[in-house]
């Protein structure tokens, strides 16, 4: 199934992109009265990287009277909120709202919350401290917001530090797949468009209905990509939009963040499946669409599973095994297909991706991708033995491990 | 376009064709039905997926044809390889075989989807420098 869902998506984009159209023509910006735009950035420890976005602040296109940046120091401990204050104090449209130890380092939904309340703006949109985003990324998220239905926007993902080392290089790889193929084929196939944390905002009365960020979730974004779409609206991805992020360069880090999305999904997954399929809001496509993208990071599992079978197998091998058993583990070619290359998007589809971006030389590292997905079996392995023993013992075991970001992605800036 | 270039590159295409159905063929008869399937499976995704790309329909019929003799000869070295374990270690290296198998196919098909779409041109709306 998701082989399948997969190939449509890498042939919906295939066929988008040969038809090229624009958006929507009736969704043009009024620029005499743009709406009034609260940027949310959380920030905790993240000296190496605010300056540079604070600085991009400044630079944006937008009306600066339309615009308010609001820096959530979540109780940093290095210069943080010094650097965040001089812009502050240099530009009245950038603020700064500092939460102690007692009240914060609680997660990121915590420090949005308490954002989300000093705001006013009609739009929210939010970035991380180690994104970098285009001059006119908030014309290009707020436009969509002209069409009612729209409760949600998001942009894509580029990563700045590519050049850095192979895991950087991966996780680029990564992000083509499932910006460039898959967030740009669910929105055009009318399917569930993902809310990815960052680089995307929210209307201002759908976040009050919606009761903000849940902060007992580590996958916040899932979280209320799933709200927004249970309660009538949807989510746009905006191709266009595009930002720069500081990807992890070492692999202790990606499975830090990795496991926590893991965790986060799944989660997820146990709190909105059944949601999904009794909803009435949502269409049938949808809720498949929405079904199949809950489980995903179950996937690696599955395959994992099918594996350790086939060993056992191998073991305790009986006449009878040799001919349809055989042939049963035939299942495991498509299904490799689907993950052994791409983790979480098959090689065909990171492949026409990385094509369409006209990235040449990233083609060559395509089939390393395998070692992401291996390193993929036992994040989801742990993630979900603890959300089984967290479900079972009736404890929240969901602690936020911040990602350290060291500014390494400054030196493409400009280049 | 000289009549004798376009005479040329149709010969050119008939041939890759004919390249790619004898390949099929041989795998099935010489090799086995998996590897014939394995080869389809990777005909079926580049010809859905890959002609719809910049490029020659020559140049991409020519990497189709290439793609399936490399997977004609991986398959007939993992067959081989296949009976000269069981050989040394019994039935039970079938066991191991059918769960490796697709594995060693993922090794030449990924690696040639992806010098394929490295061979073929550029699309016209690239994207290759940071936006300002």
């Amino acid at each position: 199934m998701y082989l399948a869902r997969h190939y449509v998506f890498t042939l919906t984009v295939l066929r988008r992109t040969k038809n090229r159209h624009s958006r929507d023509p009736m969704l043009s910006l009024n620029l005499e009265d743009p709406p009034f735009v609260t940027v949310l950035i959380p920030a905790r420890d993240e000296e190496k990287v605010i300056g540079r976005l604070l600085q991009r602040m400044t630079e944006l296109t937008y009306p600066k009277d339309k615009m308010q940046v609001i820096v959530i120091n979540d109780a940093s401990s290095d210069d943080t909120s010094a650097i965040a204050e001089e812009y502050s104090h240099r530009y009245k449209f950038i603020e700064v709202l500092n939460r102690d130890k007692t009240i914060g380092g609680k997660g990121k939904s915590a420090a949005m919350n308490s954002g989300f309340e000093r705001s006013r703006g009609e739009i929210i949109i939010c970035f991380d401290a180690d994104y970098y985003p285009q001059k006119n990324i908030l014309e290009n998220l707020v436009r969509e917001f002209t069409d009612r239905k729209v409760g949600a926007v998001q942009g894509r993902v580029v990563v700045l530090n590519e050049p850095e080392n192979i895991v950087t290089r991966l996780v680029a790889l990564e992000r083509i797949g499932g910006y460039r193929v898959d967030q740009e084929a669910r929105d055009n196939l009318g399917l569930i468009t993902q809310f990815g944390g960052t680089v995307g905002g929210f209307r201002r009365d759908v976040l009050e209905t919606l009761g903000g960020w849940d902060e007992s979730i580590l996958a916040e974004d899932t979280d209320l990509t799933f709200r927004v779409y249970l309660a009538g609206y949807k989510v746009r991805y905006v191709g266009d939009a595009e930002c720069y992020e500081e990807a992890v360069n070492n692999w202790k880090a990606y499975w830090t963040q990795r496991y926590r999305w893991a965790l986060g999904h799944m989660d997820c997954c146990y709190r909105h499946s059944w949601k999904v399929i009794c909803s009435k809001n949502l269409r049938a496509r949808e809720k498949l669409d929405g079904l199949l993208l809950l489980n995903v990071y179950f996937m690696p599992l599955i395959v994992l599973l099918a594996f350790v079978v086939g060993a056992l197998l191998l073991f305790y091998q009986s006449p009878w095994t040799s001919s349809w058993v055989i042939s049963l583990l035939w299942f495991s070619v498509p299904v490799s297909f689907y993950n052994f290359v791409g983790n979480f998007a098959p090689f065909f589809e990171v492949g026409i991706g990385v094509y369409l971006d006209g990235r040449t030389r990233a083609q060559w590292l395509v089939p390393l991708l395998v070692f992401t997905f291996l390193f993929n079996v036992p994040i989801c392995l742990k993630a979900f033995v603890n959300l089984l023993a967290s479900k079972i013992l009736r404890k929240n075991h969901n602690v936020w491990v911040k990602t350290r970001h060291n500014g390494n992605g400054n030196c493409y800036i400009g280049n | 376009m000289s009549r004798l270039k376009i005479a040329l590159k149709q010969a050119l295409s008939i041939l890759f064709l004919e390249t790619i159905a004898l390949f099929l063929i041989v795998s099935f008869r010489i090799i086995n039905l998996e590897s014939a399937l394995v080869l389809f499976v990777f005909d079926f995704l580049f010809v859905s997926l890959a002609f719809q790309l910049a490029g020659t329909f020559t140049k991409k019929l020519g990497l189709l044809a290439l793609s399936n003799i490399v997977g004609f000869f991986c398959n007939l070295v993992f067959h081989s390889f296949h009976i000269v374990g069981v050989e040394y270690f019994g039935d039970l290296f079938n066991g191991f075989f059918a769960i490796s198998y697709p594995l060693l196919n993922m090794v030449w098909m990924v690696s040639f989807w992806s010098l394929s779409l490295a061979i073929l041109p550029k699309p016209k709306n690239m994207k290759v420098k940071m936006k300002s």
